[in-house]
């Protein structure tokens, strides 16, 4: 990877922290999970996919350290959905509704995989108030920035200007 | 669905990521979050923190101004109604006022000491939260504002919120009781129970294993003198539905808790105990009796020895 490539990765990467721990953890309706967002669309850039899983890993331990769970938990999860993102990811390539129903439901994947894996360990935490319903708001949500931001956030990490031009 | 290359090293890679996370996962939980893990996450809050300030004192005036917009119909109605209740809590003001000053003479005549009203407070504001399945909060203060892991927090009502699971120099987070693994030490009227949250509920379930009355629906539950989390007194929510005592003397019923972490912007962290190497050396020279200031302004007197040692559950 270049230094311009991992900068830009890295910067995604903090944004949606940022943004995820900040305004949208104020949001009712509208909740997405932006991290895990970020990995998915990672997989559908030209990154080496082995650096995919790595940035999956350490997305969601960003996540966790920032957190109150065990420790681990969301890099598992990430990078679960960041393999399966990338062993899918020629499905997605067929139009902008496509990568935005492909991402919904690796989110719908990982959220349900990050709820088992939180109950197999004992984190009451996450299954709070409404966490069926998040399991609906979380995938749709992200399902709709997908379809809005994937070609940007493709053709920003790949420095390629034609990239998910559908016509 | 699933294709392989030549030379791929994903699988390989991937199952290497997983074991380092059951492995990490496994060390925090055997570490109970100390240790290594507690300074790594110290370390990456400390980091993300300044951003996340910065991010806050953008996006919070967009959020309320968004709040504003979608409450604008009922905004004067809101405004008259909190005006009434600025009126009504100003004339209760001075009334708790005239309490104070009867009750500071009543110390001088009895010679009591205070302790609970020199709970030291710190004000701190929401910021974020970690993801939307964290229920924890993200709060301003931090270290350098006196805040330590396992101070109780309350909302501006006085109602119990959660306690400080982390904190860095500049910020804290903030578990509350209705996700938090621990149970709180609660009384109602005079039977001592234990609280513990629920799956997909803000309902608490309340399990008093020695009842001797029922409890029934709107009787307040408060933090009990045997919580080694919260000092004593302090309202947390009242009883949803009436239950009686089995056989065994066991009663199980919900509480609905009165504050709402969901919704908080601003909270306050109590520094509780006040200071422990006091502590400990009041309870060793034993003195007869002291006076805690309970929230509701009731002064109820107590043995040092009670609000020491038990367990939270």
């Amino acid at each position: 990877m270049r230094i311009r490539t991992i900068l830009v990765t890295a910067s995604l990467l903090l944004l949606a922290v940022v943004l995820q721990t900040t305004l949208f953890s104020q949001t009712r309706v509208f909740i997405p999970d932006l991290v895990m967002l970020m990995v998915i669309l990672l997989a559908l850039t030209r990154l080496r996919p082995e650096g995919v899983l790595g940035i999956a890993f350490l997305g969601g331990l960003t996540i966790d350290l920032l957190g109150s769970s065990v420790l681990g938990l969301r890099a598992i999860v990430f990078t679960i959905v960041a393999y399966i993102a990338i062993r899918t990811r020629e499905r997605a390539d067929l139009g902008r509704i496509i990568i935005g129903l492909w991402a919904g439901l690796l989110t719908f994947g990982g959220v349900v995989l990050l709820l088992v894996v939180g109950t197999l360990f004992g984190q009451t935490i996450i299954l709070g108030e409404g966490v069926v319903d998040l399991v609906v708001l979380v995938p749709l949500a992200n399902a709709i920035l997908a379809w809005i931001f994937a070609p940007m956030v493709v053709r920003l990490v790949d420095r390629d200007t034609t990239a998910f031009r559908y016509a | 669905m699933l294709s392989r290359q030549p030379g791929d090293r994903t699988l390989p890679t991937l199952i290497t990521l997983l074991v380092v996370g059951v492995l990490l996962m496994t060390f925090d939980v055997r570490s109970e979050g100390g240790g290594v893990t507690g300074v790594l996450r110290a370390g990456t809050q400390s980091i993300v923190s300044p951003l996340q300030k910065a991010a806050a004192f953008v996006v919070n005036p967009v959020v309320d101004t968004i709040d504003s917009l979608s409450n604008v119909a009922t905004l004067r109605e809101t405004n008259l109604e909190l005006q009434r209740r600025v009126a009504a809590l100003e004339a209760s003001l001075i009334a708790v006022d005239d309490d104070l000053a009867r009750l500071e003479l009543y110390e001088q005549l009895y010679e009591l000491e205070t302790t609970g009203s020199a709970l030291g407070r710190t004000v701190a504001e929401v910021i974020g939260r970690p993801d939307p399945f964290d229920r924890a909060l993200i709060i301003d203060k931090g270290t350098s504002d006196g805040i330590a892991v396992g101070q109780p927090v309350i909302d501006t009502n006085g109602f119990v919120v959660g306690s400080v699971q982390q904190v860095t120099t500049g910020t804290a987070t903030i578990v509350p009781i209705t996700v938090g693994p621990d149970g709180v030490a609660v009384t109602v009227e005079d039977q001592r129970g234990i609280l513990l949250p629920q799956v997909d509920s803000n309902e608490l379930r309340l399990d008093i294993f020695d009842a001797r009355e029922p409890v029934f629906a709107g009787q307040r539950v408060a933090t009990s003198s045997a919580s080694v989390r919260f000092p004593a007194g302090y309202p947390v929510g009242q009883v949803v539905a009436d239950a009686a005592p089995s056989n065994d003397g066991a009663l199980s019923t919900t509480v609905s808790p009165f504050a709402d972490p969901d919704n908080l912007r601003v909270v306050v962290v109590l520094a509780w105990p006040p200071d422990p190497v006091k502590a400990i050396t009041a309870e060793e020279e034993s003195e007869p009796t002291t006076t805690t200031m309970p929230p509701d302004g009731s002064s109820t007197t107590s043995t040092p020895e009670g609000s020491s040692t038990a367990g939270d559950g």
